[in-house]
C-alpha cells in the first residue's frame, strides 16, 4: 500500500493563534543581563557607525594563520606581552622616582623598595621583567631566523625587529642608571665612555648622552627621560608597524609545512 | 594638430618649454605645482621650528665651557715623593656625592718623574678612573701598580699602561701649592710620552692619530 | 629570489593560508597562553629574587668591582679578553657595530628562496655558532673574579697535611690576590693571562728559593717586593711554592 503523504494540520482560528513577537519585545531571554547586552551592542554600533572601525578589526583577528604553525609563534606576542608588563609597572614606578643624583633618586627607590605597599613587588616585576623582556626579543628573533622567515616578502618586517632589539637594549641600558646604586653608576660609566670608543663622534656622543663633559646633574634626568619618553615611544610605534606588517603579509608558514595541491586548486591557479 | 601647434608657438618660450597641458600665456608653474611646493615649505618650516629649538637645547651642554675649580686636598707634608695617597675631591659642584672623585697625590720626585712635562706640577695628582672604560683603580702599594678591576688594565707608578687593554696613561689633575695647602685643579690627559692635552674620556688614545680621531671638546679644556 | 620564485612562494602561501586556522580565537588563545606563562615566570622571580638595592652609587670608591647586568655579560667578556689597546676601538664600538649591520642587512645578502634550516646549512652553522659564542661569552663573563680574590679550590697535599701548612697557604693566598699579582698573572682561573707568566703551577717550576729571588729581583716590568712586610713576604712564597 503506497504511503499517504502527511496531510498538513488544519490552521488555528486567528483568535487561538499566538501572536507573532513585536520587533521591539524580541524572542529571546529578557532580563537585565540581556538589556546590558542590548546596551553594549548598541555602544559599539554607534562607535562603529562613526568609525568603522570593525572592517579593521575583522581583517585583524579574522585573517587565518597557515596550516602547521605552533608555539614557536606565540613568541613574538609573548614579547609585546612583556613589553605591556614594562610600560605599566614603568608608569607606577615613575609615580614615586626622582631623577635626582644628589641623593633623592637612590632614596626614592629605596622607599619603594622598602615602604612603599606592594613597592618591591612591582620594582621586581619590572626588574625581571626587563631580563625576561630581553630573553624573548632574541628568542623571537631566533625563531625568525632559524624558520627563514625574514626572506621575502617579510624583508621590512625583520630590519624593524632589529630596530625593536637596539631600542630594547637602549631601554635596558638607560633603565640600568635609574636606581643609582654603585652597580648603575659603575655600569653607566663604562657604557658612556663605550659610546666615547667611536672615532670622531664618539666624544661628542658621550657629551650629549652625560648633558655635560662629566657627569652632572642632568645625566640622570637626561637618562630618565630618554627610558621613559623618547624610546618607549618609539618602541610603541614601531611595535605598531612590526605588527600591521605581520597581519598584512600573514604569519610566515614553517618551513616543513607542505603545500597539499588539491586538484581543484590547481586548476583555479592555472 | 597643427592648428593647436600654432595654437602653442603663440605662447611665450618659457611656457612652452615646460610643457603644461592647457597652460595660459605666461604661466611657468602651474597652480597644483605652486600648491604642492607651499605644503612641502610650510610642512618642512613648521615642523624645523620645533625639531631645531628640541636639538640644540638637547646638544647645547656639549658646547658649554665649564669653569676651572681647584680644590684642597691637605697640607703639603701629609703627602710623600714614593707613595700615592687617595684623596676625594669634586669634579662637579652642586650634586653631593655623585660629583666626587678620588686622585691619587704624590709629591713630585725628581728621581722617578724624569719627564720634562711632569717638572712643571709640585705634586703629581693622578685620576682613579682607568684609561680602558672608566672603572675606578686601585692602587696596590706591595705591587706598585694601579689596578684595575674591571677589564684588568695594569700601570706603573708614573700611571704608564703595563697590561691589559687601556690605551693610554691614566689622566691626571694639574696641581699647585697655595699657602700651607696642596691644591688639585682640572684634569688633562696624557699620551704614552705623558704629553699633555686636553681631557679626554676613556677609552679614546691619543698617540698617533688617536688625538685627531678623538677631537677635544669645548666642554673639556685643558688649563 | 628571482620574479618566478617569489610568484611560487606567494602561491603556496597563499593555499597554506586557506587550509589554515582563523586568527581569532585559535592563535590569540596560544599567544594567551604564551602571556600567562610569561607574567607567571615575571611573578616568580619577582618574590623569590626580590628587588636588592646595592649600596648607594659612590664615583670615590676604590674598592668596587663594577659587573654588568648579565645581558651585557657578553660584551663584558669580549672587553676583557681583547688585551692590545689598539683593538679596543674594534672591541667597543667596531665589532658589535658590525654585527648591528649584518644583522639589520641579513634579508638583502641571503636572498635564497630555501627556507628550511636544514637546507641553509651555512645560515644554521652560523646562527648556532653565534648563540654558542654568546652562551660561552656570557658564561665567562658570569665567572670572571675580582683581581684582588682567588677563589680555587684548595690542593688536596695541602688539607691532608692540615694545620700550620694549611694556615700558611691561606694566608699566602690572601696576601697574593691584595699584592696585585693577578693583574699580570694567571693562577688557575684567576687573574689576567699576561704580560706575566702563567703561575698555577709555579711550585714544579721553580723552587722556593728561586721563587723569592724572582720577587726581590723581578725581570721587568715586574715590579719587585722586597719591601714587603717579611711575614706577607714568606707567606706569598709559602703559598706559590704549594702550586704544583
Amino acid at each position: 500500500m503506497p504511503k499517504l503523504p502527511k496531510l498538513p494540520a488544519p490552521p488555528l482560528p486567528a483568535a487561538l493563534q499566538e501572536a507573532p513577537p513585536r520587533p521591539s519585545e524580541g524572542k529571546g531571554p529578557s532580563g537585565p543581563l540581556e538589556d546590558a547586552k542590548q546596551a553594549g551592542i548598541t555602544v559599539v554600533d554607534w562607535v562603529d557607525e562613526r568609525t568603522s572601525l570593525s572592517g579593521a578589526t575583522r581583517w585583524l583577528l579574522f585573517r587565518k594563520v597557515p596550516k602547521g604553525t605552533n608555539w614557536f609563534y606565540t613568541l613574538g606576542s609573548a614579547t609585546m606581552f612583556a613589553f605591556l608588563s614594562q610600560a605599566v609597572t614603568g608608569v607606577f614606578l615613575a609615580m614615586y622616582y626622582r631623577p635626582d643624583p644628589a641623593g633623592g633618586a637612590y632614596e626614592s627607590i629605596r622607599y619603594v623598595t622598602n615602604d612603599v605597599f606592594l613597592g618591591q613587588f612591582v620594582r621586581g616585576m619590572h626588574k625581571w621583567g626587563s631580563s625576561v623582556m630581553v630573553i624573548l626579543v632574541f628568542l623571537h628573533m631566533g625563531r625568525t631566523f632559524f624558520f627563514g622567515a625574514y626572506k621575502y616578502p617579510r624583508e621590512l618586517n625583520w630590519v624593524i625587529g632589529v630596530v625593536l632589539l637596539i631600542l630594547t637594549m637602549v631601554m635596558s641600558f638607560t633603565g640600568y642608571l635609574l636606581p643609582f646604586d654603585q652597580r648603575a653608576y659603575w655600569a653607566t660609566i663604562v657604557g658612556v665612555n663605550i659610546n666615547g670608543t667611536g672615532p670622531l663622534i664618539g666624544p661628542y656622543l658621550s657629551d650629549f648622552l652625560r648633558g655635560g663633559s662629566e657627569f652632572g646633574a642632568t645625566t640622570l634626568s637626561r637618562f630618565y627621560a630618554i627610558h621613559m619618553l623618547l624610546v618607549p615611544g618609539l618602541l610603541a610605534a614601531l611595535i605598531g608597524a612590526h605588527l600591521y606588517l605581520v597581519a598584512k603579509l600573514g604569519t610566515s608558514a614553517p618551513p616543513w609545512q607542505k603545500v597539499e595541491k588539491r586538484s581543484e586548486l590547481r586548476e583555479a591557479e592555472v | 594638430m597643427s592648428d593647436k601647434r600654432a595654437k602653442h608657438t603663440s605662447k611665450s618660450k618659457y611656457t612652452l618649454d615646460r610643457q603644461i597641458p592647457g597652460a595660459f600665456e605666461g604661466e611657468t608653474v602651474t597652480r597644483r605645482a605652486f600648491m604642492t611646493g607651499t605644503a612641502h615649505t610650510a610642512g618642512a618650516i613648521a615642523a624645523t621650528a620645533f625639531t631645531l629649538p628640541a636639538l640644540g637645547f638637547a646638544v647645547g651642554p656639549i658646547f658649554k665651557s665649564t669653569p676651572h675649580r681647584w680644590e684642597s686636598v691637605g697640607p703639603v707634608d701629609s703627602f710623600s715623593d714614593t707613595n700615592y695617597i687617595p684623596v676625594v675631591m669634586t669634579v662637579t659642584p652642586n650634586i653631593g656625592e655623585a660629583g666626587k672623585t678620588t686622585v691619587y697625590v704624590r709629591k713630585f720626585n725628581p728621581e722617578i718623574d724624569t719627564d720634562p712635562y711632569d717638572r712643571e706640577t709640585p705634586y703629581i695628582a693622578i685620576s682613579s678612573r682607568c684609561a680602558h672604560l672608566g672603572c675606578p683603580v686601585r692602587w696596590v702599594d706591595a705591587a706598585e701598580r694601579f689596578i684595575c678591576p674591571c677589564h684588568g688594565g695594569v700601570y706603573d707608578l708614573l700611571g704608564r699602561r703595563v697590561g691589559g687593554p687601556p690605551v693610554r696613561p691614566l689622566d691626571r689633575f694639574y696641581t699647585r701649592v697655595s699657602g700651607e695647602d696642596v691644591e688639585v685643579g682640572p684634569r688633562f690627559s696624557v699620551n704614552s710620552e705623558l704629553r699633555r692635552f686636553s681631557p679626554r674620556d676613556p677609552g679614546q688614545p691619543l698617540d698617533g692619530v688617536g688625538q685627531y680621531l678623538y677631537p677635544s671638546r669645548p666642554g673639556a679644556q685643558k688649563l | 629570489m628571482n620574479q618566478r620564485e617569489k610568484e611560487e612562494y606567494l602561491r603556496e602561501y597563499a593555499i597554506l593560508k586557506t587550509q589554515g586556522k582563523p586568527f581569532w580565537p585559535y592563535a590569540v588563545a596560544k599567544d594567551s597562553a604564551m602571556a600567562c606563562v610569561v607574567m607567571a615566570v615575571i611573578i616568580a622571580m619577582s618574590l623569590v629574587l626580590g628587588a636588592e638595592l646595592g649600596p648607594k652609587a659612590n664615583p670615590t670608591t676604590t674598592t668596587y668591582v663594577p659587573r654588568p647586568e648579565w645581558y651585557f655579560f657578553f660584551l663584558f667578556e669580549v672587553l676583557r679578553v681583547i688585551k692590545p689597546p689598539s683593538l679596543v676601538p674594534l672591541a667597543t664600538i667596531g665589532v658589535p657595530t658590525l654585527c648591528m649591520i649584518l644583522l639589520f642587512l641579513l634579508p638583502f645578502y641571503d636572498r635564497g628562496p630555501e627556507r628550511r634550516p636544514e637546507r641553509r646549512p651555512i645560515a644554521t652553522a652560523t646562527g648556532i655558532a653565534v648563540i654558542a659564542a654568546m652562551a660561552f661569552l656570557t658564561y665567562q663573563g658570569a665567572n670572571a673574579g675580582s683581581p684582588t680574590t682567588i677563589e680555587m679550590s684548595t690542593p688536596s697535599t695541602v688539607t691532608h697535611t692540615g694545620g700550620s701548612s694549611l694556615a700558611e697557604y691561606e694566608a699566602g693566598k690572601k696576601v697574593v690576590a691584595q699584592s696585585g699579582c693577578l693583574a699580570c698573572h694567571k693562577i688557575g682561573e684567576n687573574g689576567n693571562s699576561g704580560p706575566g707568566p702563567d703561575l698555577s703551577h709555579v711550585g714544579a717550576r721553580l723552587y722556593r728559593q728561586a721563587i723569592a729571588r724572582t720577587l726581590v729581583n723581578p725581570t721587568a716590568p715586574m715590579p719587585s717586593f722586597k719591601n714587603l712586610p717579611p711575614q706577607k713576604f714568606t707567606a706569598i712564597v709559602n703559598f706559590l711554592s704549594q702550586l704544583k
